[in-house]
């Protein structure tokens, strides 16, 4: 959405609007000089159909623009949290009215791929990085387009001198109700982390265990991201696991506040997944979205589309730099956690954390 | 002129008094009662719409006896009662006090009422917790108290919000009722050497309709929302019905069974105040707005009475509106997620400077606008309906529309996908689903329900001497409706279309899962800021997003007082000095 733009300011606001207003144009000159022949614009659809993109991204509504002025494909967005697409998408199931889903978070794709409901066998010919190897599905049932981590560690270094080290340091009497997350029902990027700490762990039920303690510990949950850091923000809680985008992203807003990763730390791959009972021209459509999302243009729209949101992602395509503000991962390990396991656990598990942690 | 032609008239506007009685169920089943029924069906038989594989089962109804979610629906049920009567106990006071006494500032009362009516829910309770938690508002200032803190954030705070903004529709619902009473009623037990106090208790019967709508929106309106569920509630780990309901739904892959079974607890919830309603109601008449309804004189407070009343009025406002305005301070005003006190107005700056803001507001108020119009339009003829003699086709109107309210929107709106976009409907060239078409329609199915319940107080309280008196002096059918009742009812007609506009000016649920893709309301826009990465510029939307509609609603009360023939506005306010 247009609506979501970076809070650090006029001037950057007014930088990202030059920057969104000249990849607009190079858009439409791509669009206008490579022609049919580029990869961009292969296999032009005889007749368009409009694209309905179902999206949480809050670069998508720049992204759309590009696209459209890239292939005067007209391309219609439903932009929404992840959680109301989705239960769009499964009321939905037998009269589906989508064309493409890009959300955060595995789980759900190996689920609707589970359910048949994605075209498979597709990934845009581009060149994974490390990262983007790791996290392409093995039927290329949906296409990775970058990823955050779940969960960073943000602290205020006004209050938090020497943040904690590890997971298990989180369950000393010293973070005592000092640690605060976000309930996996209503925010898209926490299953992923309450996955990912599990799958560390080795099994459900340590995981469980150790959120038990947390719990036991003091943890104290809000909602999604926003609320979370507001609580960091206001005093409530001195650490609040959030998803790392949303946590560089609000160092803009508050010099003070400091992100830090603990290891291992759970990928949260981007994901475009395509509707299996759309039209072929709409698929034809969304896979051309597909590619062009990962295609250097869309890669800067990515980039650029929200500064201190969505866009603090470190890219899945070789020869993409992620934004400088985003730290390295050379000192962190970094885990994915297969979406085909975790993903029909996840109903289970959410409803456990929901009657027992959050109660 | 013969006794034929008299007769030859009355029978056409029998004939077209029924086609719009039975035109008006037609519409309700379609729209309201078909979407619910469908939803409702998943809780005994998810294959229906292919949602799990049993054609016929109980699971998901014995959930609700069990963990989370029957405690859930025990807090929710006793919430709501307490949150109506509350309401009641406030909002009744408040309304003779503004509409019968000489109370300072009584003319922004009403105002004031509208701007908690305005407020969506989710923005008291945020603003409650912003206050009390640890390290808040109240601690940073040196006024924070455990004992505080401790009562806000559990039981006792949920049951303060929510009664808190059950007070507008005891209010309104009751001003409505008041406007319509003469003075004749306190004047005879008066003359017959009643004290005021025995007055009282003669005229406090009178305004039974709507004190029982008041309290039955009141608990209906409680145990469907949302908001307060979603922020104060599930903040305190006190579970509300609504909260589990959205959880269901929420979760991936969602359980809509789960939550129809949830939805089915709260429908049948509100049969608890109707059936108190009906109970007190039987058989009586309330039909008291004539011709002849005598002007009410208002009563001069003294100086200490004066005081006192002003005082309780303010300290409403201060619960009601300055929780919230905290919330909006410490959140929209303050750069840093509330982590200083500088205020900034970069959050107003950064949403006013947004290319494509404008059109969601332009959206949501087109949306407000055709929504209210047309749902008082049908909100009357329903009112008509349930204040004629109660039949039981019109309790059974009565506790469909009632059950409704108690929906909450995420109901509706998924119901309407299961009821409008079977693929046997696209077979037939009907694709409603994901247009603006849809989403409109399910606003005013979800608006009807209370817009009716505010109406049927004033349209109980005209006497059909008024229509008749007008047709006796030769108006057509028409015609005598316009002249005859329709100054009677004009000014709670009014109150019901800002009230519907209000509340679709800022709907959520419903706009998320129905709006037509590329084309967001307002809520979309703003709950994807709080929600995500924006919380502050999300609340500063929030707060412009008020600030617009309290501008329509002033316009539209300006537009009436300059506008509106004296004599309606004289009708509708039975009051003098």
């Amino acid at each position: 959405m247009s609506q979501r733009i970076s809070k650090s300011g006029p001037r950057t606001a007014l930088l990202g609007r030059v920057v969104g207003a000249g990849l607009m144009c190079a858009a439409v000159l791509v669009g206008a000089t490579v022609g049919p022949t580029s990869a961009l614009a292969a296999k032009k659809p005889k007749k368009q159909v409009p694209l309905i993109v179902y999206s949480a991204q809050g670069y998508d509504q720049a992204m759309v623009h590009a696209f459209q002025a890239a292939t005067g494909i007209p391309t219609k967005l439903d932009t929404n949290s992840t959680g109301p697409l989705l239960a769009q998408i499964q009321a939905s199931k037998n009269n589906p009215h989508w064309g493409l889903l890009w959300v955060d978070g595995q789980t759900a794709f190996a689920e609707l791929d589970d359910e048949h409901l994605l075209v498979r066998h597709f990934e845009p010919k581009v060149r994974w990085n490390a990262l983007g190897k790791e996290v392409v599905p093995k039927d290329e049932s949906f296409v990775p387009t970058g990823v955050t981590l779940m969960a960073a560690v943000a602290y205020t270094s006004k209050v938090v001198k020497d943040p904690p080290a590890s997971w298990s340091t989180l369950l000393s009497t010293r973070w005592r109700g000092d640690v605060g997350m976000n309930t996996p029902t209503q925010s898209g990027p926490t299953y992923p982390f309450i996955a990912g700490i599990m799958n560390e762990l080795g099994s459900v039920t340590k995981g469980k265990q150790y959120f038990e303690r947390l719990k036991a510990n003091g943890l104290v949950i809000h909602t999604t991201n926003g609320p979370t850091l507001a609580a960091l923000a206001s005093g409530q809680i001195k650490l609040a696991l959030v998803q790392s985008s949303a946590a560089i992203g609000a160092e803009h807003t508050d010099p003070t506040l400091k992100v830090k990763y603990l290891s291992p730390v759970t990928m949260l791959p981007s994901n475009i997944g395509i509707d299996a009972k759309a039209t072929r021209t709409e698929i034809a459509e969304a896979k051309r979205f597909a590619r062009f999302v990962l295609s250097k243009l869309g890669q800067a729209v990515m980039k650029t589309g929200t500064p201190t949101g969505d866009s603090l992602y470190y890219p899945v395509v070789r020869g993409i730099k992620p934004r400088p503000e985003l730290p390295g991962l050379s000192s962190v390990k970094v885990q994915h956690t297969n979406p085909y396991v975790w993903g029909p656990r996840e109903g289970s598990i959410n409803s456990w954390f929901v009657d027992t942690i959050t109660k | 002129m013969t006794l034929a032609d008299h007769k030859a008239p009355l029978g056409r506007l029998t004939a077209a008094w029924s086609a719009l009685r039975f035109g008006m169920w037609g519409l309700v089943a379609l729209f309201i009662i078909v979407p619910c029924v469908f939803f409702l069906s998943l809780s005994v038989s998810p294959r229906l719409f292919d949602q799990g594989p049993e054609w016929f089962t109980l699971e998901y109804l014995k959930t609700i006896f069990t963990g989370t979610t029957a405690v859930s629906i025990v807090n929710s049920l006793w919430v709501s009662t307490s949150a109506a009567t509350l309401g009641l106990l406030i909002g009744l006071p408040v309304a003779w006090l503004a509409g019968r006494t000489s109370l300072p500032g009584r003319r922004f009362v009403s105002f004031g009422m509208w701007l908690v009516l305005l407020i969506p829910s989710w923005l008291p309770g945020i603003g409650w917790e912003r206050l009390v938690v640890k390290d808040g508002v109240l601690t940073r200032f040196g006024m924070g108290s455990g004992l505080v803190t401790h009562a806000i954030m559990g039981p006792f705070g949920v049951v303060l919000v929510l009664g808190l903004r059950a007070v507008p529709f005891a209010y309104l619902t009751i001003t409505a009722s008041l406007a319509g009473l003469g003075q004749e009623f306190e004047d005879a037990a008066r003359v017959h050497g009643a004290s005021r106090a025995a007055a009282l208790r003669v005229v406090l019967p009178i305004l039974g309709p709507a004190i029982w709508s008041a309290l039955a929106i009141g608990f209906a309106e409680s145990i469907s929302d949302f908001g307060v569920a979603y922020t104060l509630a599930y903040n305190t780990h006190f579970s509300l019905a609504t909260y589990q309901l959205y959880a269901a739904i929420a979760n991936f892959p969602p359980s809509f069974p789960a939550a129809a079974a949830i939805g089915l607890v709260l429908v049948t919830s509100v049969a608890l105040p109707l059936a108190f309603q009906a109970r007190a109601l039987r058989g009586r008449s309330y039909a008291v707005l004539s011709g002849r309804t005598r002007q009410a004189v208002r009563r001069q407070l003294s100086t200490a009475e004066a005081v006192f009343a002003s005082g309780v009025v303010a300290l409403f406002f201060v619960l009601s509106l300055g929780a919230p305005a905290v919330g909006t301070v410490t959140g929209s005003l303050l750069a840093d997620f509330g982590a200083s006190t500088r205020i900034t107005l970069e959050n107003y700056s950064g949403v006013l400077h947004v290319p494509g803001m404008a059109g969601p507001i332009y959206r949501s108020l087109a949306y407000g606008a055709v929504t209210a119009s047309v749902t008082v339009v049908a909100g009357f003829v329903v009112a008509r309906l349930l204040s004629r003699r109660r039949t039981r086709s019109t309790a059974l109107l009565d506790f469909l529309l009632l059950a409704t309210v108690a929906l909450p929107g995420v109901v509706f709106a998924a119901g309407y996908i299961f009821a409008y976009n079977l693929p046997i409907l696209s077979r037939l060239g009907i694709d409603l689903y994901q247009t603006v078409w849809l989403l409109l329609i399910g606003y005013i199915a979800s608006s009807l329900p209370t817009n009716a319940r505010l109406l049927v107080g004033p349209v109980s309280q005209v006497q059909s001497s008024l229509h008749e008196a007008a047709r006796a002096h030769g108006a057509g059918p028409a015609r005598a409706w316009l002249s005859g009742v329709l100054p009677a009812v004009s000014r709670p007609v009014v109150m019901a279309w800002l009230f519907t506009f209000c509340g679709i000016f800022l709907e959520l649920p419903m706009s998320q899962l129905l709006y037509a893709p590329g084309s967001p309301p307002l809520s979309v826009a703003i709950n994807l800021n709080i929600a995500g990465y924006h919380f502050g510029l999300g609340l500063a939307q929030a707060v412009i997003g008020v600030a617009i509609a309290l501008c329509v609603v002033s316009f539209v009360l300006l537009a009436y007082r300059l506008f509106a023939p004296r004599g309606w506005r004289r009708i509708g306010s039975t009051l003098r000095g």
